[in-house]
């Protein structure tokens, strides 16, 4: 068919008359331009080309031309650190610069570097820069004016977080991992024998860490910290921290502090990274150079600050903005050491002597920053802070060299808190100290002094009349540590690791050693929250053999030796602070003996009940016992022939069964020797 | 009662056993004596004279007439009982790790090591067959290509052998074909030592992996377990009591880590029926190396580390004691 029209175009053209080039009149192009010209296309510039890359500055200094050089320096030099500008523009009004600009980047994720970093960026009293994106705006603007309310996030529902508190017979619970960090396992402190609650393995990856008020089991892995409660413990919350190795809780719970040596750059302190625990939330992250002494952020006891030291520095900030407070850190020069009382906001700091300066202990309430008490001490070497339990006395450890000697003497500072102008009272010791204690909810303080192996423990009394009495001294102890009762009056002095596992209780309202007992080797002594209970244990990580964990009354009575293949930590659970007040638990004190009744019988029926068990189980055991004998004896009796031929019709099968067999014999015995001197011969 | 103390030899107890009626206490040591004692006082008898290397196991014939023990001198020796003269000694490639006699005294049986390239071999003779003995040729020779054998005790008829291996596993050897007619493994490591008990019904296992176990001798099914956190090295069962004895010790590395104070190394006395610890006996200053209980069940031995074997008499108020239940 072509030929033929080509022919006919041919015959037309050659009658004179020129083709027509142009489409049919009904022809449709489908074919469109993108198809067509796609890449060059691409190439028209767009309108919102570059948008991206763009920021706007506010609060520019408004300057008139002759300064505006000398602004755009600045601004260039500041904002040129964050990727290469390729646009500005400075918008003016009457002469001046409106007082925001424009800069664009090369792309956008200079734009982004510069927002995050120069955004309140403070270039004089009078001008904070704020950066955002331009895209930002086109954002902000499209937010529709009729507010809808944010979409309910479902409830999740955890159950009773509390629920082991209202266990009916009172047991606390503790954590206990073992074979070697494989298993973590959950107990029921019972006086029997620990009742198992939960098991899991490779619950965590190194060790567990309860929070302050019980509520939490905190596991390490990997990639975080994962947090379970709950009657189930089930997971609640999980923080994402690669590498993390520390971790650190508010007094109140609400916060978490993770430490990961992994995670710091420079820009962006990921090193230390505090959690809202109900949320999840990161809510600040912080460098830190070593994480030597744990936990570098300290909190006050009722969580609304939290503070740390840095060179010559203390930097306090608040919750919840995670601020610092007033927005400084306090400058305290040579600072050494500081740390929160655990009643009251109040901290307790102490700086070296500085040439004609003396050392000095301060004492600083918080928010106000008012400094209630300071303390001169001269030739000070080292000093430390022990706080008593309710904030009630801070003892300051001071070890001196007194002028004119060469030997270190140490005194204890004993800083009474509740009362007016914290009279401080100085105790002398004349020994090396080696462990240093307060009872927890009283006034009394152990300490351990002198050098291996005379080792003596001393008890002092600290009297409201403003005297310090030493109630009693016991020497030449086997001891290296002080644990009291988290109830205070009881304590045990113990000799870990290199002394053997040596223990005495001691009742401090007279100073009588209850107790004097030993558990070998052992690692680590936990008194359970209620100060019932002591467990001693041999840790997997400090000795290979014999890992197991033993527990005593608080009055040193061993009740169960539980060993653990390969055992590594236990801890308590701790307990939230009671609901009741005062007048209550002192009205139950007295009532004790009605109470004591109930429970009297409880126990006698579960001690029954508990040998009836095992009596039970005895029973079963034989019976299987003395069947299996029965079937073996049958069959023994069977073979009786067989036993005859083999020793040639010697009845063997009982020892007198062949009488024939038997001979006397007389058998001399080695008695006595005496010697009788006959006499001159 | 005080126990009476052996002190015959002057390196580590590896075994001690009662002959038949009890009046004679066999003990071998690592010093290559072979010592036989009254039980009754204490007062040694005499000693088999001949090996020149570490003896391992020793065992008696019903009759008391024939000794044979075994060595890490490659050889396994038959003795007489009353005279010390050495018999017969039967040469092997490697140590003689364990050894016993029949229930009829006549065939022997004996376990060789894997050592040096030879593999363990599981050695029947056939005493009423001199030829056997002057040729040095078993009836019957079974090797064991995996787990070599540690421990190994005759059946009750003399048809088979109950052995135990390195890695826990517990094998009965036919003594007729040298087929392995039936195997279990309950335990998770070496077994150290198998004994029977007197009737020969039952046997106890010990186990370094820290548990002792109680086996039916004919079918294998496993009857009873004991666990402890120590290595055990030896058990016996009570001959008149449904009591098991245990003696243990702890890794070599570990001994001066753990409580080196004197005599505190235990013999810890199980119920058989409840599985529960009832009471331990102090006094070794090593490991306890191996146990046996006297036929009468009145009184049991230990033999140590420390080179010593004590020899116990029961208080009365061992056997009135009972477990409630």
């Amino acid at each position: 068919m072509r030929d033929t029209e080509d022919m006919d175009a041919e015959l037309e053209f050659d009658e004179g008359e020129e083709p027509s080039f142009s489409d049919p009149e009904d022809f449709e192009d489908d074919i469109s331009d993108s198809e067509l010209l796609g890449d060059i296309l691409r190439e028209k510039p767009q309108e919102a080309d570059g948008i991206d890359s763009v920021v706007v500055v506010d609060n520019v200094p408004q300057v008139g031309p002759d300064r505006l050089e000398k602004l755009k320096n600045v601004i260039h030099k500041i904002f040129s650190k964050f990727g290469k500008i390729t646009n500005e523009f400075y918008p003016e009004a009457d002469g001046k610069t409106k007082g925001y600009i424009f800069l664009e980047y090369s792309v956008p994720s200079h734009a982004h570097e510069a927002v995050k970093n120069a955004d309140g960026y403070k270039l004089d009293k009078q001008h904070t820069f704020r950066v955002n994106l331009f895209t930002d705006f086109d954002k902000y603007m499209s937010i529709s004016d009729e507010w809808e309310p944010p979409e309910k996030q479902p409830f999740k529902d955890f159950g009773n977080l509390r629920h082991w508190m209202e266990e009916p017979d009172c047991r606390d619970q503790y954590s206990v991992i073992y074979d070697s960090g494989e298993k973590t396992g959950i107990f029921s402190n019972d006086v029997k024998e620990p009742i198992e609650v939960e098991e899991r393995a490779r619950w965590t990856e190194t060790y567990v860490r309860w929070s302050p008020k019980g509520t939490y089991l905190a596991t390490f892995h990997q990639r975080g910290i994962a947090l379970w409660g709950g009657e189930k413990f089930k997971q609640i919350q999980r923080f994402s921290h690669q590498g993390v190795q520390l971790i650190d809780f508010s007094p109140c719970e609400r916060y978490v502090v993770t430490f990961s040596p992994l995670m710091d750059t420079k820009d962006d302190p990921q090193a230390i990274i505090i959690w809202d625990v109900l949320t999840g939330q990161k809510k600040r992250g912080f460098h830190c150079e070593s994480s030597a002494h744990w936990p570098i952020f300290k909190w006050s006891p009722d969580g609304k600050f939290f503070a740390r030291m840095t060179q010559d520095t203390l930097s306090i900030y608040e919750t919840p903005s995670m601020g610092l407070l007033d927005k400084k850190s306090l400058k305290i020069n040579g600072i050494k050491d500081f740390s929160w009382s655990p009643g009251d906001n109040v901290i307790a700091f102490w700086v070296p002597e500085d040439k004609d300066i003396p050392a000095r202990v301060t004492l600083m309430q918080l928010p106000s920053r008012n400094e209630i008490r300071v303390r001169n001490l001269f030739n000070v070497v080292d000093c430390k802070l022990h706080w008593q339990k309710n904030g009630d006395y801070l003892c300051v450890k001071v070890d001196r060299t007194p002028k004119g000697t060469q030997g270190i003497v140490t005194n204890f500072e004993i800083f009474r808190m509740r009362e007016k102008q914290v009279p401080v009272d100085v105790v002398e010791m004349k020994e090396g100290i080696i462990a240093f204690a307060w009872e927890p909810n009283g006034s009394r303080f152990a300490v351990l002094h002198g050098e291996s192996p005379r080792i003596n423990a001393s008890f002092y009394h600290v009297k409201s009349n403003g005297k310090i009495d030493l109630i009693k001294m016991f020497d030449k102890q086997q001891a290296n540590s002080i644990f009291w009762s988290p109830q205070g009056q009881f304590l045990v002095l113990a000799g870990l690791r290199s002394m053997n596992g040596a223990l005495a209780f001691v009742d401090t309202s007279d100073c009588t050693l209850m107790n004097i007992a030993e558990h070998y080797m052992a690692s680590d002594v936990e008194w359970d929250p209620t100060g019932r209970f002591v467990v001693t244990s041999v840790s997997w990580w400090s000795h290979k053999v014999d890992n197991a964990f033993w527990l005593w009354t608080f009055q040193g009575r061993l009740l169960q030796k539980n060993n653990k293949d390969r055992f590594c930590q236990l801890l308590w659970r701790p307990r939230p602070p009671s609901l009741l007040s005062q007048e209550q638990i002192k009205a139950i004190k007295k009532d004790l003996k009605r109470y004591s009744k109930i429970f009297e019988q409880k126990d006698r029926l579960s001690q029954s009940k508990a040998s009836k068990d095992l009596v039970d189980k005895r029973r079963g055991m034989m019976d299987e016992y003395r069947t299996y004998r029965e079937a073996a004896m049958k069959m023994y009796q069977e073979q009786r022939p067989l036993r005859l031929e083999l020793r040639g019709g010697v009845d063997t099968d009982e020892l007198d069964s062949n009488v024939d067999d038997w001979e006397e014999e007389t058998i001399e015995f080695f008695i006595n020797e005496e010697i009788i001197p006959i006499g001159d011969l | 009662m005080k126990p009476i103390l052996l002190q015959g030899h002057e390196r580590s107890l590896t075994q001690i056993k009662y002959n038949r009626e009890g009046d004679l206490l066999f003990s071998v040591a690592k010093d290559q004596f072979a010592n036989v004692w009254y039980s009754v006082n204490g007062e040694r008898l005499g000693t088999y004279n001949g090996h020149s290397g570490a003896v391992w196991c020793v065992d008696v014939d019903w009759d008391t007439k024939n000794v044979l023990t075994g060595s890490a001198d490659n050889s396994c020796r038959l003795w007489d009982c009353e005279t010390g003269k050495q018999l017969a000694m039967l040469e092997t490639n490697s140590a003689v790790r364990t050894c016993g006699f029949d229930f009829s005294g006549n065939i022997i049986m004996f376990s060789t090591d894997k050592q040096m390239g030879y593999q363990c071999y599981l050695n029947y003779f056939d005493l009423r067959d001199p030829q056997q003995i002057e040729d040095n040729q078993p009836y019957l020779s079974i090797p064991c290509s995996e787990s070599k054998i540690t421990s190994a005790v005759w059946g009750p008829l003399g048809e088979f052998v109950v052995a135990g291996h390195e890695n826990g596993e517990i094998n009965q050897f036919s003594a007729k074909s040298g087929e392995i007619v039936k195997k279990i493994k309950e335990h998770t490591k070496q077994i150290n030592d198998i004994q029977t008990s007197v009737d020969l019904t039952m046997f106890i296992t010990a186990s370094k992996d820290c548990a002792a176990k109680m086996f039916d001798t004919t079918s294998l099914d496993h009857i009873k377990s004991f666990k402890t956190e120590r290595p055990v090295n030896s058990a016996a069962i009570s001959p008149n009591m449904e009591h098991v004895v245990m003696g243990g010790g702890q890794e070599a590395m570990e001994v001066t880590t753990t409580s080196t104070r004197i005599g505190k190394f235990e013999a810890r006395f199980f119920h058989a029926a409840y599985e529960e610890e009832f009471g331990r006996v102090k006094g070794h200053f090593g490991p306890i190396n191996c146990v046996a209980f006297h036929p009468d069940g009145k009184s049991y031995s230990s033999g140590g580390e420390d080179g010593y074997v004590r020899i116990h008499y029961f208080d009365p108020q061992y056997f009135d004691f009972e477990l409630e239940a």
